[in-house]
């Protein structure tokens, strides 16, 4: 076989033009990379908490809590359903809550952003297990103050602890805390006392959602028929994984679609890149190849070294940019949420599949734009080694 | 036929009948019409010609570069012209050691590495190649630069690297072509004592094209390319 040093040496002693080419490949990976971070990122907020023992109930065919209306009067009714679990005072563990979208000035932005506001019972701390106040304290209970979901903190204009900002025109709410929830889509949220929103906001005996904790995830089928068994009421309960997961989708398939168009036109364009590299080095080589075909070299054998040098080439360039993406980690990129119009924070996530999908796409970038430039190196003449 | 043969010895290259027709733009160019060649075991031989008269192209075609338009080229008494792509390329490596002009080491390969080349499509292992490769340096005297790149040598040097590149197979035949050609005076003439001492001490039947006629007077034996046909 044809020596790999060989085609490392080529390369190295083609400096300029294998470090551009590399580079190009590079940023294409990044790219790459940076959107399947994204997408892993949205999963991760979105898709992938929520417990499989909590149950979501709606308006039936409002697919989110923000066009859902449920009279207050329902939510008793709701958490008496069977398979709801009781605490050890007898009671139904759940929350009814109220969402709605406020306009808020974004820090550097101009103009109004929406912000997910969530009127909450005294509990909803404890009825989520991850989450927890990390500074400032927790809210009075029926004050006008308010926690802010640790993704937003610092990005509008009164989002941190001592300030404050305005529920509507001369009613402010003032800002205690900080909360955070192992990295759901809930630390993208205000959360305000329930009457607090319903007051200022005209939503008087109304709540948008009830989250109910059932006796064990296999009671949710009982729980579900007995909720949706009313016609007349009209509700849609959803374990509420299913729920996240949906509110993920359009999401997902947006930054998946956007990121796919862009990392495939950008690919093709890095393999293009690759493929003149290899056929101006090939062109520049024809007296080594035909010098190796005249010692017997078959044609085979050529084939595969100069497959090899192109995917080499690719797979370093490749490394760099994964590499280079996965520095994104450390910051975050908002978007706003179709489900809800409103700006939801999300980070980047580095995952292993992340990594060897983009190293993959590096090695196949290699071998297809290597492939018909060694075609050609294949078809080189022995002759060519006389001229 | 212009050369009285001996009958009782098989020459190692027996070439009859040979031509070699190139078109161009539907037109016909004959550089070699119907000529016969025998090439001795063991002995240097010497293709002169002026420039044009076909010396390469009979030399490509001994070598299994290239294949003639007539005729038949005999190496070791195997008719050469019916070897598929794949069979050539196996049978040079085996049969052939080359020689070029421009000495055509791989740039990036250090003189060990050029030399250990043709080993790599043998099943020796690792150890026995570096052997051998190494043996073949200390033949033509450049035990010293094994582990330096073609740009560290003189031309000359580099040119003896080729040499033990031709030889580390131990092949029957060495073909060169112009081998002193880029070369100074004293580094041509340490080459042509180099083939002389590979036919003599190692028996290889030696086939060199030049147009250089002291290169020439060094041969064992002198043809002359003239008008497609040979004169010997
Ligand atoms: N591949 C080819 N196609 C067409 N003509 C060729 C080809 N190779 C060589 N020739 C022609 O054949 C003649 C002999 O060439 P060559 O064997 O290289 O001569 P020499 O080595 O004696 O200088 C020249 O006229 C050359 O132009
Ligand atoms: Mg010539």
């Amino acid at each position: 076989m044809i020596p790999f040093r060989y085609n490392i040496r080529s390369l190295l002693a083609r400096k300029a033009t294998t470090a551009a080419t590399a580079l190009g490949i590079a940023l294409v990976v990044f790219v790459l990379a940076t959107v399947l971070m994204a997408s892993a990122g949205i999963d991760k907020t979105l898709g992938s908490s929520g417990r499989a023992d909590n149950a979501v109930v709606l308006r039936k065919g409002s697919d989110a809590e923000l066009n859902s209306n449920i009279d207050a009067a329902s939510v008793g009714l709701i958490l008496a359903a069977p398979g709801a679990k009781l605490n050890d005072k007898g009671a139904p563990v759940g929350v009814g809550e109220v969402v709605v979208v406020l306009a808020l000035e974004k820090i550097g932005d101009p103009g109004f952003t929406n912000v997910l506001l969530r009127g909450v019972p005294d509990d909803a701390l404890a009825f989520r297990s991850g989450a927890r106040v990390t500074s400032g304290r927790s809210p009075k209970p029926g004050s006008d103050e308010a926690l802010i979901g640790k993704r937003l903190q610092g990005r509008f204009k009164g989002f941190q602890v001592g300030q404050s900002f305005e529920l509507r025109k001369n009613r402010q709410v003032s800002v205690v805390g900080i909360f955070e929830d192992d990295g759901s889509s809930f630390e993208s949220e205000v959360w305000a006392d329930i009457d607090t929103v319903r007051s200022g906001l005209g939503r008087e005996g109304l709540v948008s959602s009830v989250r109910v904790r059932l006796e064990s995830a296999s009671k949710f089928e009982a729980f579900k028929g007995s909720v949706e068994s009313d016609k007349n009421l009209g509700f849609e309960v959803m374990r509420e994984p299913e729920f996240l997961e949906k509110q993920a989708s359009g999401l997902r398939i947006f930054v998946t679609a956007l990121g796919g168009v862009l990392a495939v036109f950008a690919s093709v364009g890095a393999m293009i890149g690759a493929m003149i590299t290899m056929y101006g080095s090939i062109a520049s080589r024809q007296r080594e190849i035909g010098t190796l075909r005249a010692l017997g070299f078959p044609r085979w054998q050529i084939l595969l070294a100069f497959m090899l040098e192109c995917a080499l080439l690719s797979v370093c360039g490749g490394t760099v940019g994964a590499l280079a993406a996965t520095g994104l980690r450390f910051g975050s990129f908002s978007m706003v949420n179709f489900t809800s119009w409103s700006e939801m924070v999300f980070t980047f996530q580095p995952t292993i599949s992340v990594i060897a999908t983009s190293l993959i796409a590096a090695l196949a970038m290699g071998i297809l734009g290597g492939f018909l430039p060694a075609i050609r190196a294949a078809r080189v003449s022995p002759i060519q080694a006389m001229r | 036929m212009n050369q009285a043969y001996r009958a009782d010895v098989r020459p190692m290259v027996r070439v009859r009948g040979l031509s070699k027709i190139y078109e161009r733009g539907g037109e016909q160019l004959k550089v070699l019409s119907g000529l016969d060649l025998d090439l001795a075991e063991g002995t240097f031989e010497a293709l002169m010609g002026p420039s044009g008269s076909g010396k390469s192209t009979l030399l490509n075609i001994i070598a299994g570069l290239d294949r003639p338009s007539a005729g038949s080229v005999e190496v070791k008494g195997e008719d050469i012209s019916h070897l598929s792509e794949g069979a050539l390329a196996a049978w040079r490596s085996r049969t052939l050691g080359f020689i070029f002009q421009s000495y055509n080491l791989m740039p990036v390969l250090t003189a060990l590495e050029n030399v250990e080349l043709p080993l790599l499509l043998t099943s020796l292992g690792g150890a026995e190649r570096r052997k051998r490769a190494e043996t073949a340096l200390r033949i033509v005297g450049l035990e010293q630069r094994m582990g330096h790149y073609p740009r560290q040598l003189s031309g000359g040097q580099e040119q003896r690297v080729a040499i033990a590149r031709a030889i580390v197979n131990d092949p029957a035949i060495i073909v060169a072509d112009e081998p002193t050609g880029d070369l100074d005076r004293q580094s041509a003439d340490d080459i042509l004592t180099l083939l002389e001492k590979l036919a003599s001490e190692m028996n290889k039947t030696i086939l060199m094209v030049t147009h250089d006629p002291v290169a020439a007077e060094r041969a064992k034996v002198r043809h002359r390319l003239d008008k497609g046909a040979l004169i010997t």
